[in-house]
């Protein structure tokens, strides 16, 4: 029997796993050869923690959050590196019916788009029975009544939802049966990728709720993607900022928010208006988000964009990507900037 | 690339002083039918607008969806009026009616000083083309298979035909537009759609629609598909079209920073079950705001934690939104965590706040700060 299969018949509360990803380099296929979509990216999912992965479209945070399912597909694969996760091991390394297993079991996950996901030709209940069927599932009582109760749980009329087609549901209520889809088979690690896009502000409030509350109660790891900062800052209390594949800042988000350090993470803060406040502090960003094609080979990938290196012109900046590395200040910051080594060095420097 | 916008020159100019002329003339100037495709003079205006949809669905079937119930507008040339509210609300029929692609079952609607409830279908068709729509999605708002080029031609060799121009005026103006909405004629006009990001391609958007000259445009959720770099660049362009070509924006959108951000001068409307039940100058319903509803639809914009203070009074509606609730007192009444039985009997009715230009639809107003505000040394 699977991890999965056991895990719904026993409810025990086991320790979050953490999830280490090391040195991880994504290509996909195109007509110009295989391009890195995510590249030598390291991250950390402490236990127990919610992290959000946010960066502009095209950064690479869904093909990031599908490695953790061990769902890269072709045209893409995993060129290098290690994710590994308490309990499973290093999901590069497993079996494709390990995966299998793991995917939907061990770690819970809502695509994005989950909202048009759900098979509209079957309703909801149909859908959990197959879920169970293709994870080795012998007890449907037992998954029936897990599932009700993460439905109840989410303010939902349980027995209606498992009744129900896809287009009888309204946005926010789906995005919820996704949650409990992803949950039912008693995951510890969830992957959320988008949750919220497309719903109103409260149905948007109510599902990061939910989130939490499902994240809290049942002890996840959960790594959650979206262009949202705004949601991050909701929800999770550690913040990771991607740029062309790139991770570029991490740490925890109420620091990061205040003192953004990397240029980009900066630039892309200072870009949100604010419902209060000086209207004028939001800046536009100049220029555009690199695609595969166009992401900088060499030198670092926000170099075109920085308004740090347009002022000073670091040679570093031109020569080598900088690697993710912690700030002085002790505060458990990781920033891959040149600009911030520099000046870190300087200070410690004078301190010295 | 986009790049800084140039003098306005030629046909732009004209629709300039056009735009100042009409600035604070109300209502009655042009009858919007002249040759040179009407003038933006008069205010855009919408009395008591209606609109009922047969339900889709197994579910509501055969139901009667009030998407409407009589909503009033108005919008000043140059101005910029933001609807909020939850999905469902009626923004998007309201924007759908104004750019005349939704028809109302009742009301009035003003466009150009004229009212166009007493025309023929075939005569309003003039007046709407005023009204420019911008979708949400800009990457199906364009033809892929044709260049940007000849995606603005066709509305401006239509536009030439009717005005008697030539077909280097057409040139001409494709570059203006283009100019206008800050992106470089030379790079973006042989380009494909695929070719260019968000961004642009939102602006090509605008600038198709800005071919026709319009008095307003209305924009449902046209930046929420654009990346958050980009967007300011957007809801910067719009604001600087309102200022510079007198161009009213209607402004629907779930994000209510945006909305703010694009019309802080402007008005804020909040619409719940096709009514509205608040509004008033945006930045005092924003920092001010007086209805149960409003208050919740403010309270569930996430706080930037570490940045930002969550206000003191957040609250959330008792019940989600459920089409089903009754409908004969206040149509919150069933989700308003303040509700009395007067409010599940009596239908309060939009009106001002102690004579000021604030309104709303509530018997029992009151302030809440429910509005996250800045932390003090940020
Ligand atoms: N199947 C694929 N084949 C080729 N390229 C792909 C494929 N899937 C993604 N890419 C490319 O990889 C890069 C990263 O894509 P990804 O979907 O991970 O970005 P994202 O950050 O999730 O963006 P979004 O915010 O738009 O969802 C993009 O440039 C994208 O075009
Ligand atoms: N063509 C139609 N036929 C039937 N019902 C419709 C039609 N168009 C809109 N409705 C209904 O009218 C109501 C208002 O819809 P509308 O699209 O205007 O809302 P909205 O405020 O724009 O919502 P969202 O924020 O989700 O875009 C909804 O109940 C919707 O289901
Ligand atoms: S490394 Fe250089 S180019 Fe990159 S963000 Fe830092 S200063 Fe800018
Ligand atoms: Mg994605
Ligand atoms: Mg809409």
């Amino acid at each position: 029997m699977t991890a999965a299969t056991q895990a719904t018949t026993s409810t025990a509360a086991a320790a979050p796993p953490a999830v280490t990803i090391r040195d991880l380099t994504i290509v996909y296929r195109t007509p110009a050869g295989e391009l890195p979509a995510v590249s030598g990216v390291d991250l950390d999912l402490p236990p127990g923690t919610i992290t959000g992965l946010v960066g502009e479209s095209g950064s690479g945070k869904s093909t990031l959050a599908l490695s953790l399912l061990g769902a890269v597909q072709r045209p893409g694969r995993i060129a290098a590196g290690s994710i590994h996760v308490d309990g499973l091991g290093n999901l590069v390394e497993l079996s494709a019916k390990s995966l299998q297993e793991a995917r939907g079991g061990e770690i819970g996950y809502v695509f994005q788009a989950a909202q048009n996901s759900l098979n509209p030709l079957k309703t909801v209940g149909k859908q959990l029975l197959d879920l169970g069927r293709s994870h080795g599932v012998r007890d449907r009582t037992a998954l029936v009544r897990s599932a009700k109760e993460l439905l109840a749980g989410m303010g939902l009329d349980a027995a209606r939802v498992l009744d129900s087609y896809q287009h009888e549901l309204s946005g926010g209520m789906r995005q919820r049966v996704g949650i409990m889809f992803a949950l039912v088979l008693n995951a510890h690690v969830l992957v959320l990728d988008e949750p919220t896009t497309a719903l109103d502000m409260i149905s948007q409030a109510n599902v990061l709720k939910i989130v939490r509350a499902v994240h809290t109660e049942r002890g996840l790891t959960t790594l959650l993607v979206t262009h949202d900062i705004g949601v991050v800052a909701e929800v999770a209390e550690r913040i990771a900022v991607m740029y062309g594949g790139v991770v570029v800042e991490q740490g925890e988000t109420a620091d990061v928010l205040r003192a953004p350090k990397h240029p980009y993470a900066r630039a892309l803060i200072n870009a949100i208006p604010r419902v209060s406040g000086d209207l004028s502090a939001a800046r536009p960003l100049p220029g555009r988000p690199p695609t595969l094609g166009t992401i900088p080979t060499r030198g670092c990938v926000f170099r075109e964009r920085c308004a740090v290196y347009a002022e000073r012109q670091l040679p570093a900046c031109v020569a080598e990507q900088p690697p993710l590395a912690p700030v002085a200040d002790g505060s458990g910051r990781l920033v891959a900037c040149h600009a911030v080594a520099v000046e870190d060095q300087q200070a410690t420097g004078e301190t010295a | 690339m986009i790049h800084k916008k140039r003098s306005l020159d030629g046909a732009t100019r004209e629709s300039l002083d056009r735009a100042t002329n009409g600035t604070g003339t109300d209502g009655t100037g042009t009858d919007g039918t002249g040759t040179d495709g009407t003038g933006t003079a008069g205010a855009i205006e919408a009395r008591g607008i209606v609109k009922s949809f047969k339900a889709r669905g197994d579910v509501l079937a055969g139901r009667t969806v009030r998407a409407l119930r009589g909503v009033d507008f108005r919008i000043p040339p140059g101005g910029a009026a933001s609807f909020i509210g939850e999905s469902g609300c009626g923004k998007t029929t309201l924007g759908r009616i104004l750019a005349g692609v939704e028809s109302f079952d009742s009301g009035e609607l003003v466009l150009g000083g004229v009212p166009l409830a007493g025309l023929a279908p075939r005569k309003r068709a003039p007046h709407f083309r005023r009204v420019q729509l911008i979708h949400q999605d800009p990457y199906s708002a364009l033809n892929p298979t044709r260049t940007v080029e000849s995606i603005l031609r066709d509305p401006l060799a239509l536009r030439a035909k009717q005005t008697g121009q030539s077909r280097a005026w057409i040139d001409g103006r494709a570059r203006e537009v283009l100019d206008l909405v800050g992106l470089d004629p030379g790079y973006v006009l042989p380009r494909f759609p695929h070719q260019l990001s968000g961004g642009m391609r939102q602006r090509v958007v605008i600038a198709r629609a800005l071919t026709v000259d319009p008095a307003a445009l209305v924009a449902d959720e046209a930046v929420s598909m654009i990346d958050v770099s980009l967007r300011l660049g957007v809801l910067n362009l719009l604001r600087e079209l309102r200022s510079t070509l007198g161009v009213s924006v209607l402004f629907i959108t779930h994000d209510v920073a945006t909305a703010r951000y694009i019309g802080a001068d402007g008005e804020l409307y909040v619409i719940y079950r096709g009514e509205i039940v608040e509004h008033g100058p945006t930045e005092t319903v924003l920092a001010d705001p007086v209805h149960p509803y409003t208050q919740c639809l403010l309270s569930a914009i996430p706080v930037l934690h570490g940045v930002e203070q969550p206000g003191a009074d957040r609250l959330a509606p008792t019940e989600p939104l459920d089409e089903s609730q009754p409908e004969d007192g206040c149509l919150f009444a069933a989700r308003c965590p303040f509700a009395t039985d007067r409010c599940r009997t009596e239908h309060p009715e939009l009106g001002h706040l102690g004579g000021t230009a604030h309104e709303h639809a509530c018997f029992y107003p009151q302030r809440r700060s429910v509005v996250a505000t800045p932390l003090a040394d940020t």
